[in-house]
């Protein structure tokens, strides 16, 4: 009976999770799909999911992209920033966060407070000083405030991500190292990122997307458009007055999404696996 | 675990490597070919190479076309190399705006007549009078009144590259099925009278320029002898006048045969294929009509639905001679920041006057101000290009008036304010009377105070 | 010499200087990129700015008519304070109750984690911005599903102004998946000696739950509730594209009317200012937040 129970019980847990995943991934589906359509009836049957006939057209107008350069030249520049600008976010945060977390100097609160507003200032209003100052330097038409900036720990959200992780670590494996002889970075080397990797693969996933999605810093810093990124040249496909190319951009927009899935698939494992617990017992 | 992941590391890290790398390698190669070039003519020319910076708004069409166009250029003078920047209509003005800010202006622009002053006005904008008086650029062919329109105080500042008229775009093939006919210059009246029998008859309702901010009142105005603006402010006197235009579509919605907000809170503001003249599901939030300007007719016979014909007329007015007007659809600009004026005036000329560049831009962006260009490249233009043509020279030109002056700092604001009025007007929240009052108070404050 | 550098290497190994110089990347970072812009648009808030022409001097005049005489600074904050308020409680229940769901690894976990967090990776795209629109059309998706249910209607969800905030807190919730990966990291964190101790004192479901699961969540659930309300409170890009305020400003959120002001109005001083309003704003909100922190957040560690 019992057994009988259990099966059932997790029958209807699987019914009930797969039909709500469902739910969340119809919007996706249905992008998928209409990105297989014809442009102009795009809207005209958005009741129906599937189409009645699958074409490819979208994607070879989407791929040709703008202005001689191809959406290939795109995918490269997103893939580009957005990788370098996650690896410098996820290393100088979990630095930061580390050094705030384990110890305790003068003006630590101060600049816990400073993370905090930084985050708090909406990039709208912050887009013409900056573009002001990155001009000053003469980083503009480059990638370089796209990039640099992240190597600088300078989204809070990261730093607080680690931080929250680190506060997860007993305090018996920092002793235990510093018995060891660990100095304070090798402790961060050793024992610190080899735990916070969930975190750091959490961490890594969400810069990824963000950077991938940002759109606004490249409209002002990247002047040459064959090095606009993905999340730039998806608006060219609707530009109000003229004719918008919504299957092309459902098109593209598919294949942008497609590196963060097989990234997110790849990675999954790490995710979840957690802290391995054998340095606690005893 | 750890050894998994540097290798997934190292893998991305490759990646973008090769990316970044083959990227290179092709600008390198693109680099090398420019630079063969360049040697070549070194003998001919005094080739200080030039490079020109070129932004503009549009879509993948008129991207593709003016690309090649500039790549035109290059090959008949091989010094000059162009960084063509685009984008979309709204961020376009919000990156202008931002290299406003840090003196880093593209060499040309292409401007709108909306903020033309405004850009005037703060100096930003090259006088071309020079340039016309010593022919590097040559304006003979335009028409004395498009050159005007991109004058502001004796100075000519902007190039028209594409000239436009309002224009009414209506379902040609609901109104024959149901026997009713219109003509070219119609009043309000008439206009009113139509949008109520195809109502009656099929279900369609209209559409008076909703939420496409102030060009239908300024044309409406205009039909009464009123400015928009004058001198900085209102050109009516008091909220009365504005009281007419609001009433149009009070009196839409209460008879319902105008349609309903809700409609237009679905569409993208003035996209071309969620405009209910080609879209929607069912008659009633469909319309007869659309008021837009006239090189948007091919766009919108494309994403008409099967065997829909879309015809074009003019904007219903009390008088339509006063009232209409050609309008400069895009100008092109040489602005302060830019390093290398002559020559930027130079590709101003060419896109104005040459007819091997005309031939590719056909127009997408209005008929050629130059009459000889438009008349070299009509035979090249399809059907409907062609029609849009023959209603600016047929229709328009013989019976309208000049444009209205530039519109004053605010204008945007106003239209703005003029939306949501609308917007409360059709949901019923205000009335007619009150629409024109607050139209008038708050948007005198906004366009005095600036 | 040597007694030099070892002096040195002793200061830099020092705990406290150790951590002084691994957080210095944040130093350099926010005194080289976010100090000068910072003020800078404090200095545009007290101006009066159009971007086309140098800024002028205005003193509080913006400040005083944002308090004053803009109804639609009233609005846009009411709205994003709904906004805020509905959609990250939402968001973090959704996300703590699937994170909870999906604990069990069964072969099918990877993929409905999959399904779960998907909506969260594509939605800051443009191009489900306009999907949104479409499905939430008279004629879309939603209304054509209700009828597939039996309920036919062609309710129009984003004209009227009471459902179309709505849809745009629905957008918002439907990405819960970015909040329940970190539940998930930080719930495989909790060690399962805990929970075996607790099933040798046969402890129930239920039981567990309530006094070992959540006290040690309370962190993460603290974290996420910050940088949720922080991200709700300066959201911009969906309202922007998909109701830019309307219908009737019901949807106006706060970064769009500032926006709004800066780049299509011209006047970037006035919008410096209500930046810098939400800043305050935020800031107490945030405060209040971290003030009742010590009566729900465990912060015992394990």
């Amino acid at each position: 009976m019992k057994k009988k129970n259990r099966t059932l019980k997790s029958i209807i847990h699987h019914i009930l999770i797969s039909f709500f995943g469902f739910i969340m991934i119809y919007p996706l589906l249905w992008m998928i799909m209409s990105s297989f359509k014809d442009t102009n009836t795009i809207f005209t049957t958005a009741g129906n999911l599937i189409p009645t006939e699958f074409i490819l057209d979208n994607y070879i107008n989407g791929w040709k992209g703008f202005g001689h350069t191809s959406f290939a030249t795109f995918f490269a520049n997103s893939f580009f920033i957005s990788t370098t600008a996650t690896i410098g976010t996820v290393f100088s945060s979990s630095l930061v966060a580390y050094g705030l977390a384990r110890s305790r100097f003068i003006g630590r609160k101060f600049l816990l407070v400073a993370i905090l507003i930084s985050m708090m200032l909406p990039a709208q209003v912050m887009m013409i000083p900056q573009y002001l100052w990155f001009q000053k330097i003469h980083w503009v038409g480059s990638y370089l405030p796209l990039i640099v900036p992240y190597f600088f720990a300078v989204q809070g959200f990261f730093v607080y991500l680690m931080m929250n992780f680190i506060s997860g670590i007993p305090d018996e494996l920092y002793e235990a190292a510093k018995i060891d002889g660990c100095s304070f970075y090798g402790i961060y080397a050793r024992i610190i990122l080899p735990l916070i990797v969930p975190a750091l693969i959490t961490g890594g996933i969400f810069s990824f997307i963000w950077r991938w999605d940002d759109f606004l810093s490249a409209l002002l810093y990247v002047n040459d458009s064959s090095k606009y990124p993905v999340s730039l040249a998806l608006k060219l496909f609707s530009d109000p007055g003229s004719s918008s190319d919504y299957g092309a951009m459902f098109a593209m927009a598919t294949l942008s999404i497609l590196p963060i899935i097989i990234i997110f698939i790849f990675l999954q494992k790490h995710l979840v696996e957690g802290i391995s617990t054998s340095g606690l017992k005893g | 675990m750890g050894k998994k992941l540097t290798l997934l590391l190292v893998c991305i890290l490759t990646v973008s490597l090769f990316s970044a790398c083959g990227k290179k390698a092709v600008e390198e190669e693109t680099g090398a070919k420019a630079s063969e070039v360049v040697t070549a003519e070194e003998t001919s020319t005094t080739a200080d190479e030039k490079s020109l910076v070129f932004a503009w708004w549009g879509n993948q069409l008129r991207n593709e076309r003016t690309q090649t166009t500039l790549d035109l250029y290059t090959t008949e003078y091989p010094n000059v190399v162009f960084d063509g920047q685009f984008a979309g209509w709204g961020d376009y003005w919000t990156k202008l705006a931002t290299a406003v800010a840090g003196h880093t202006m593209p060499d040309i622009v292409q401007m709108d007549y909306s903020l033309l002053r405004q850009y005037v006005n703060k100096g930003l904008l090259t006088d071309l009078t020079p340039y016309i008086d010593n022919g590097s650029l040559d304006l003979s062919t335009v028409d004395a009144g498009i050159v005007k329109s991109g004058s502001i105080d004796n100075g000519v500042y902007a190039v028209c590259i594409g000239v436009n008229a309002p224009a009414l775009l209506y379902n040609k093939t609901l109104l024959e099925e149901n026997n009713i006919t219109i003509e070219d210059n119609m009043t309000m009246d008439e206009f009113i009278r139509v949008s109520k029998e195809v109502y009656e008859k099929t279900g369609y309702k209209t559409n008076i320029a909703y939420n496409l901010g102030d060009s239908f009142l300024t044309y409406s105005l205009r039909g009464q002898g009123i400015s928009m603006y004058e001198d900085g402010k209102f050109g009516a006197t008091s909220a009365a006048d504005f009281i007419p235009f609001f009433k149009f579509y009070e009196q839409g919605i209460e008879e319902g045969w105008h349609l309903t907000p809700e409609v237009f809170a679905e569409s993208k503001k003035a996209s071309v294929e969620q405009d209910p003249l080609v879209y929607g599901s069912s008659p009633d939030v469909r319309s007869w009509s659309t008021m837009i300007f006239s090189n948007q007719l091919t766009a919108m016979q494309q994403a008409a639905p099967e065997g829909v014909e879309i015809g074009i007329t003019t904007w219903p007015s009390e008088d339509p001679k006063a009232s209409n007007y050609l309008k400069p659809g895009q100008f092109l600009s040489v602005t302060n920041d830019s390093k290398n004026q002559e020559e930027a005036v130079k590709v101003v000329d060419y896109f104005t006057n040459s007819i091997a560049a005309n031939e590719i831009l056909l127009g997408e962006r209005g008929v050629p101000a130059s009459s000889v260009v438009a008349d070299a490249i009509s035979k090249l233009m399809d059907e409907k290009e062609q029609l849009v043509t023959e209603y600016i020279n047929k229709v328009v030109t013989p019976n309208c008036s000049p444009i209205y002056a530039p519109s004053p700092e605010g204008a945007n604001e106003v239209s703005v304010l003029l939306d949501q009025l609308e917007e409360q007007l059709c949901y019923g929240v205000i009335t007619a009377e009150e629409a024109a009052t607050q139209l008038f108070e708050e948007g005198s404050k906004i366009v005095e105070s600036k | 010499m040597k007694i030099k550098r070892k002096a040195i290497k002793k200061f830099l190994y020092n705990e406290n200087v150790a951590g002084f110089i691994c957080a210095s990347p944040f130093i350099i970072g926010f005194l080289v990129f976010m100090i000068v812009p910072m003020i800078i648009s404090l200095y545009y808030s007290f101006c009066d700015y159009d971007i086309l022409s140098p800024p002028t001097w205005a003193g509080l005049s913006n400040y005083i008519k944002i308090f004053t005489d803009d109804s639609k600074f009233i609005k846009s904050t009411l709205v994003t304070l709904y906004y805020a308020f509905v959609s990250v409680p939402l968001r973090l229940i959704f996300a703590l109750i699937i994170a909870m769901m999906l604990l069990r690894s069964s072969k099918l976990t990877p993929i409905y984690r999959a399904m779960y967090y998907l909506p969260s990776i594509i939605g800051g795209s443009v191009a489900v911005a306009i999907l949104w629109k479409r499905m939430f059309a008279m004629d879309g998706v939603i209304n054509n599903l209700l009828g597939m249910v039996g309920i036919e209607t062609n309710f129009s969800w984003l004209g009227n102004t009471s459902t179309a905030i709505w849809t745009l807190i629905i957008l918002a919730v439907w990405q819960f998946g970015s909040s329940m990966l970190i539940f998930l990291a930080s719930l495989k964190q909790i060690p399962s000696s805990l929970y075996e101790s607790a099933n040798v004192d046969g402890a129930k479901k239920i039981a567990k739950f309530f006094k070992i699961t959540l006290p040690l969540i309370t962190p993460t659930i603290f974290f996420n509730l910050i940088m949720q309300t922080i991200t709700g409170f300066l959201a911009f890009t969906q309202c922007y594209i998909i109701t830019q305020g309307k219908p009737m400003d019901s949807t106006l959120f706060y970064a769009v009317y500032m926006y709004q002001q800066s780049f299509e109005f011209y006047n970037t001083g006035y919008a410096s200012a209500l930046a810098w309003v939400m800043l305050a704003i935020l800031g107490l909100v945030t405060w209040l937040l971290f003030a009742t922190k010590k009566f729900w957040v465990y912060e015992g560690g394990l």
